[in-house]
C-alpha cells in the first residue's frame, strides 16, 4: 500500500476523523412539531437535515471523500410520540429499516438525476393517490438535499484547490459516473448517507458485479493502470472505517458492512471477474474490518480463486465466508424466488441470504432455542413416561410451538417510512410505494440456535437412557433440575455420547431432526403477516450466549442444565459448529457432519465454523490445501463457512480458560499439539511466535 | 491376500486435513510406540506402546486406543471420496508405524482407493520394512545423523539398520523424500548435513530432502506424559537452515 494511504488507515485506528465532528446533530423535532408534519414528512425532513448539517471535510491527499461530521440521528417524534407510533404492532429493533441490501449497480448506473426522473415520472402517473404523493415528494427531496450535499463538497474542493475532486462531484452522485474513481465516489455518498436518517446494517451487496463495468472502462482505454485502481479500492476500503463507530450494533464491528464476490450472473453465467480478484488482493493488503468479504463458490470454482480467497483468511481476519451457489440457490428457489433473483443473492449484515434491491426481508426475528425445545420435551416426557419416539414428538410441537411464537411476535412489526432507501431499491419509486410496505421479496428469517448442544442431548438421551438404560429417566430428570449436583456419574455418562461434528451418523440423525422439525414449522406458516414466507436458518448470532444465560432483550425460553451433560450456564455452540468442548475429529468430519442437513429447506444462512491455527497457512502449498478444503466444504453440499486463522487473544484465552480450547491446534514444529497440553512456557513461545507470524 | 481384519493396533491420534503430511488433503494415523529415544522427540505421548493417561490443565486424556484394523481402514473410507477428490490420503506416522507393521499392512489392504504415506523412523528389521513398501504410494523418510556414535548418543540406537532400509528405498520405485530435523549443533552441523547429502547422492536415484527446523516448543508435551524433557544443545540458538550443501551435491533440499 502507498504510502499516502497507509498514512490514512493509521488516522482511521487512531480515530482521528473524530476531532472533525460536531458536538450534536441538526434539531429537527421542534419544526416537525410545528409544523406537525406526517410520519413519512418528518422522516424527509430528517434526512434533509442531516445533509444540510454536514460540514464538508476533504483532507489533503485524498481522492474519495465524505467523512461524516454529524455525530448521531436527531429524534423525530418524542419518546412518548415514538412508542405510541409502534402501539398495536411492533418495532422492529431498534425501529429503522435495517439489515437489507440496496441495488447499488441500478442507482450508479441511473444517477440522482435519473431516480429523481423515475421519481416525478411516477408521481404523475399516480398523481391522484395522496399517499403515493407524499412519498414521491418525499423522495425527490431527499435526492435533491444528497445532491445538494455534493455540491457543497465541489464548492469545498475549489476553494482549497482540489479542482480532481471537485470535478468527480460535479458529475456524481447526480449522474452516471464515466469512470472507476468516480463511481467509487459516488458509492461512498449513496451508502454512507443511508445512515444518516436512522437506517444501519446497510449491505454492499454484489461489489464486483456492479464495480466491474466502471473498472473495464477505464482498463481498456488505458485511462487507468491496474495499480491505480487499487489505490482507490483501498482509500474506499479505509473510508467504510471512518465513521463505522457511529454505527449501531451489539459490538465495534457488527455494522453490516458486507460485500458479496463471485457466483453467478443473473442470467447464470460465471460472475467471477478481475474486480473479484482485485478485492481479494486489497482487502489483503488493508487488513481492516470493512468491508467484510464473501465469495460465492460451488463445486467447481477454481482453484486459483480459492487460494487467493484463503490468503485473505490468513490475514486472520475471519473472511472471506463462504457461500455454495450449489445449495443457496436451489434453496432460495424452493422458497419462492424467481431463478433471475436466486442468482443475484448476496448476505445481509452477516450471512442471512438477501437479494439487492428486491428484499425487504426482516432476516433476524428472534430464535428457535433447540436445547429449551430438548430439554424440555425430555423433562415432561420422562414425567409422562414417554418412549424416545414420544420425547422426539413432543421436542417437534415445542419447536413449532416456538416458530409461531416468534413469528406471532413480528406479525404486526411497523416498519417507519424510509423513503431513502426507498430511491436506491429496485422499483419503489417505480411503484410508488414505499419500501416500509414491502418490496418483491417480504420474508421473515429465524435462527435455529444451540443445535449441536440439543442434537448431542437428544442421542445421549436416545443411548443412555432407553437403548443401554444406564441412567434411569428420573435419575436424569432431578440431575437436570439439580444442574448435576450429587450426580456427577450420571453427568459423565451423559456426556460421553456420540456428538456432532464427528460425523457420527446417530447424533447427525438427531441433529438433521431438528432441523427438519424446524423446517416443517416455517412450511407450515404460509404468510408471515408481510405477505412472504418464513425462512429457517442455522445461525446462532449472540443467542448461544442469550439462550445459555438470559437477557433482558429476548423472548426466547432460557434453560438450565442439559442432557449433555453442560452445566447451567455455559455457552451452547455458535453457529453450525460441534457443541463447545466437543473433542473433534477435525474440519473433515465437520463438514461431513454438516453436509447432511437438507438445505433446500433450511436456507436463512448460518455457518459452519471452523477455526485453522495460522500456521497452517506457512506457504503456498498449505495455501493450495486450504483452498481444496473449501472446494470439498463445497462438493460435500454444505451451505455456508467461516473459516478463522487463530490469533494471539484466542491464545491468550485458552491459557485462562483451557478448558474451552481443549481443540486449539498449534503447530510447533514438523508436527502439531493440543495447546492446553503444552507446558505453559511453551505456551507462551507460541504466543510470541503467532504475535510475530505475519 | 489381505491381512486379517481383527489384527488390532494402538493409535494415538487420527489427524484429519493434515497439511505437512504428504500430498493433497490427508488424514495422518499416528501409531503408537518406538524404538528410537530421540532427545528431542515432540511426540513424547508416542514412545510407549501402551495406552496411558496424559495429564494436563484440560483435564485427564487417554492416550491410545486399540483398534481393530477393519474398523480404522472402515474410519478412514467414510472418508474416501474427500481424500481422493483432493489429491490426498492417508497418511501412517507414529511412533515408529513399522513396529506395527503387521497392523498397517491389515490396514492398508482394506482402503479403497486411497494414497498412502508412510511417515518412518526407518528404524526396522529389512523384511518388515520391505513388505510395507511394497504396499506403499510415498515414503516420509527420516534422516537425524550418519554418525553411528552420534545417532546412538542421541537416539540410544544405532543407525546401521536405517541406512540399510533407506538403501532399499532407494532401490525401489516408491516415491520418497528423505526429511532431516534440525536440532541446533546437533543435526545441523556442517559435517552432518554434507554427509547426508552425500548419502543421498550415492543411491541410484537421488532423493528430495526437506530440512525441518527445530522448533523449541518440542518438550511442551513431556510434562502431561510425566517424562523430563532435558535438551543437551542450545535450544535459543537458530537451526543452521543450510541449503547450499545440498545443492553442491545435486540434491533438491528445502526448508519446510
Amino acid at each position: 500500500m502507498v504510502r499516502r494511504l497507509e498514512a490514512m488507515r493509521e488516522a482511521v485506528r487512531e480515530r482521528r476523523q473524530a476531532a472533525e465532528r460536531q458536538s450534536a446533530p441538526p434539531d429537527v423535532l421542534a419544526e416537525c412539531e410545528r409544523e406537525g408534519l406526517s410520519w413519512m414528512q418528518r422522516v424527509c425532513r430528517l434526512f434533509v437535515r442531516q445533509c444540510e448539517a454536514e460540514r464538508p471535510v476533504i483532507a489533503p491527499d485524498q481522492q474519495i471523500v465524505f467523512t461524516r461530521t454529524v455525530p448521531a440521528v436527531p429524534a423525530i417524534y418524542s419518546d412518548e410520540a415514538w412508542r405510541q407510533r409502534f402501539a398495536g404492532g411492533k418495532a422492529h429493533e431498534l425501529g429503522p429499516i435495517s439489515n437489507i441490501c440496496a441495488d447499488w449497480g441500478l442507482v450508479l448506473a441511473a444517477g440522482l438525476n435519473g431516480r429523481r426522473r423515475v421519481a416525478l415520472l411516477t408521481r404523475e402517473r399516480r398523481s391522484r393517490d395522496p399517499e403515493a404523493v407524499e412519498f414521491l415528494d418525499g423522495a425527490v427531496a431527499c435526492i435533491d438535499a444528497l445532491m445538494a450535499l455534493a455540491g457543497r463538497y465541489a464548492d469545498e474542493a475549489e476553494r482549497i484547490g482540489r479542482d480532481d475532486v471537485a470535478a468527480v462531484l460535479r458529475r456524481v452522485p447526480a449522474e452516471p459516473p464515466r469512470s472507476f474513481r468516480e463511481a467509487l465516489q459516488a458509492l461512498r455518498f449513496l451508502h454512507a448517507s443511508v445512515w444518516l436518517c436512522g437506517h444501519y446494517h446497510v449491505g454492499l451487496g454484489r461489489f464486483d458485479q456492479y464495480m466491474m463495468p466502471y473498472l473495464e472502462r477505464d482498463l481498456t482505454a488505458g485511462r487507468l493502470t491496474v495499480a491505480a485502481a487499487e489505490e482507490l479500492l483501498a482509500e474506499f476500503f479505509i473510508a467504510l472505517n471512518r465513521d463505522s463507530d457511529l454505527y449501531p450494533g451489539v459490538q465495534q464491528g457488527d455494522n453490516g458492512q458486507s460485500l458479496m464476490l463471485g457466483g453467478l450472473t443473473r442470467a447464470g453465467r460465471c460472475a467471477v471477474n478481475e474486480m473479484t480478484r482485485m478485492v481479494l488482493r486489497v482487502a489483503c493488503d488493508v487488513t481492516m474490518i470493512d468491508p467484510k468479504i464473501n465469495l460465492r463458490v460451488d463445486r467447481d470454482t477454481d482453484l486459483g480463486l480459492l487460494e487467493f480467497a484463503a490468503s485473505l483468511t490468513r490475514r486472520g481476519l475471519g473472511f472471506p465466508q463462504y457461500s455454495n451457489d450449489d445449495v443457496v440457490i436451489p434453496g432460495l428457489l424452493a422458497h419462492g424466488y424467481s431463478i433471475e433473483d436466486a442468482r443475484d443473492y448476496t448476505v445481509a449484515a452477516c450471512w442471512e441470504y438477501i437479494i439487492p434491491g428486491r428484499g425487504m426481508e426482516i432476516v433476524n426475528i428472534g430464535a428457535v432455542s433447540f436445547p429449551a425445545a430438548v430439554d424440555s420435551a425430555i423433562r415432561q416426557g420422562i414425567e409422562a413416561g414417554d418412549s424416545f419416539d414420544g420425547i422426539l414428538a413432543r421436542t417437534r410441537a415445542n419447536i413449532r410451538q416456538q416458530t409461531r411464537d416468534r413469528v406471532a411476535d413480528y406479525r404486526h412489526v411497523i416498519l417507519p417510512p424510509a423513503p431513502w432507501y426507498s430511491v436506491l431499491m429496485t422499483d419503489c419509486i417505480e411503484r410508488g410505494r414505499d419500501l416500509s410496505c414491502g418490496a418483491r421479496y417480504n420474508n421473515v428469517g429465524i435462527h435455529g440456535a444451540g443445535s449441536a448442544n440439543a442434537a448431542d442431548a437428544l442421542v445421549a438421551v436416545k443411548r443412555f437412557v432407553f437403548d443401554e438404560a444406564r441412567v434411569q429417566p428420573r435419575i436424569l430428570a432431578a440431575a437436570l433440575a439439580y444442574d448435576w449436583r450429587g450426580y456427577e456419574e450420571a453427568r459423565e455418562t451423559m456426556a460421553a455420547g456420540p456428538r456432532v461434528g464427528n460425523n457420527d451418523d446417530d447424533a447427525d440423525a438427531m441433529l438433521r431432526f431438528l432441523f427438519d422439525a424446524f423446517a416443517e414449522a416455517c412450511e407450515g406458516i404460509p404468510d408471515n403477516g408481510r405477505g412472504g414466507r418464513v425462512r429457517p436458518g442455522t445461525g446462532s448470532a449472540m443467542y448461544y450466549v442469550w439462550l445459555a444465560r438470559g437477557h433482558d432483550g429476548m423472548r426466547e425460553p432460557a434453560v438450565g442444565a442439559t442432557a449433555d451433560g453442560r452445566h447451567q450456564g455455559e455457552f451452547f455452540s455458535s453457529s453450525l459448529a460441534p457443541s463447545p468442548g466437543t473433542r473433534s475429529r477435525g474440519p473433515l468430519s465437520v463438514l461431513q457432519s454438516f453436509a447432511k442437513l437438507d438445505y433446500r429447506r433450511v436456507c436463512n444462512g448460518g455457518p459452519i465454523t471452523l477455526e485453522l491455527s495460522d500456521a497452517v497457512f506457512r506457504d503456498q502449498e498449505a495455501l493450495a490445501k486450504v483452498a481444496m478444503l473449501v472446494r470439498q466444504f463445497a462438493r460435500l453440499g454444505c451451505q455456508q463457512l467461516q473459516l478463522n486463522t487463530l490469533n494471539v487473544a484466542t491464545l491468550r484465552d485458552a491459557r485462562v480458560h483451557p478448558e474451552a480450547h481443549r481443540n486449539l491446534i498449534v503447530r510447533v514444529w514438523g508436527w502439531s499439539g493440543y495447546f492446553c497440553e503444552l507446558a505453559p512456557e511453551y505456551q507462551d513461545h507460541v504466543i510470541s511466535r503467532h504475535m510475530h507470524e505475519f | 491376500m489381505a491381512g486379517p481384519a481383527d489384527q488390532t493396533g494402538i493409535v494415538f491420534d487420527i489427524k484429519e486435513f493434515a497439511v505437512f503430511d504428504g500430498p493433497g488433503i490427508r488424514t495422518t494415523v499416528f501409531l503408537k510406540g518406538c524404538p528410537l529415544r530421540c532427545a528431542w522427540c515432540h511426540n513424547p505421548e508416542g514412545i510407549s506402546p501402551e495406552p496411558e493417561v496424559l495429564h494436563s490443565p484440560a483435564g485427564d486424556r487417554r492416550v491410545g486406543e486399540r483398534l481393530t484394523a477393519a474398523a480404522l481402514a472402515a474410519r478412514l473410507n467414510r472418508q474416501g471420496g474427500i481424500l481422493r477428490d483432493a489429491g490426498g490420503g492417508v497418511s501412517f506416522s507414529g511412533g515408529e508405524p513399522l513396529l506395527q507393521a503387521e497392523f498397517v499392512e491389515a490396514v492398508i489392504d482394506r482402503l479403497d482407493r486411497l494414497h498412502v504415506l508412510l511417515d518412518t523412523s526407518g528404524y526396522a528389521d529389512e523384511t518388515r520394512f520391505r513388505r510395507l513398501l511394497a504396499k506403499v504410494d510415498m515414503v516420509f523418510f527420516d534422516l537425524k545423523l550418519m554418525d553411528p556414535d552420534l545417532h546412538e548418543r542421541y537416539t540410544g540406537c544405532r543407525n546401521e539398520p536405517i541406512l540399510r532400509n533407506l538403501q532399499i528405498l532407494s532401490q525401489s520405485e516408491c516415491a520418497a523424500v528423505v526429511r532431516v530435523p534440525l536440532v541446533p549443533g546437533v543435526t545441523d552441523t556442517a559435517a552432518n548435513l554434507e554427509a547426508i547429502a552425500r548419502a543421498c547422492h550415492s543411491f541410484r536415484r537421488p532423493f528430495r530432502v526437506d530440512l525441518l527446523p527445530y522448533n523449541r516448543a518440542a518438550g511442551g508435551k513431556y510434562g502431561a506424559c510425566g517424562r523430563r524433557f532435558s535438551p543437551g544443545w542450545d535450544e535459543s540458538r537458530p537451526a543452521n537452515a543450510d541449503t547450499t550443501v545440498f545443492a553442491r551435491f545435486g540434491i533438491e533440499a528445502r526448508v519446510v
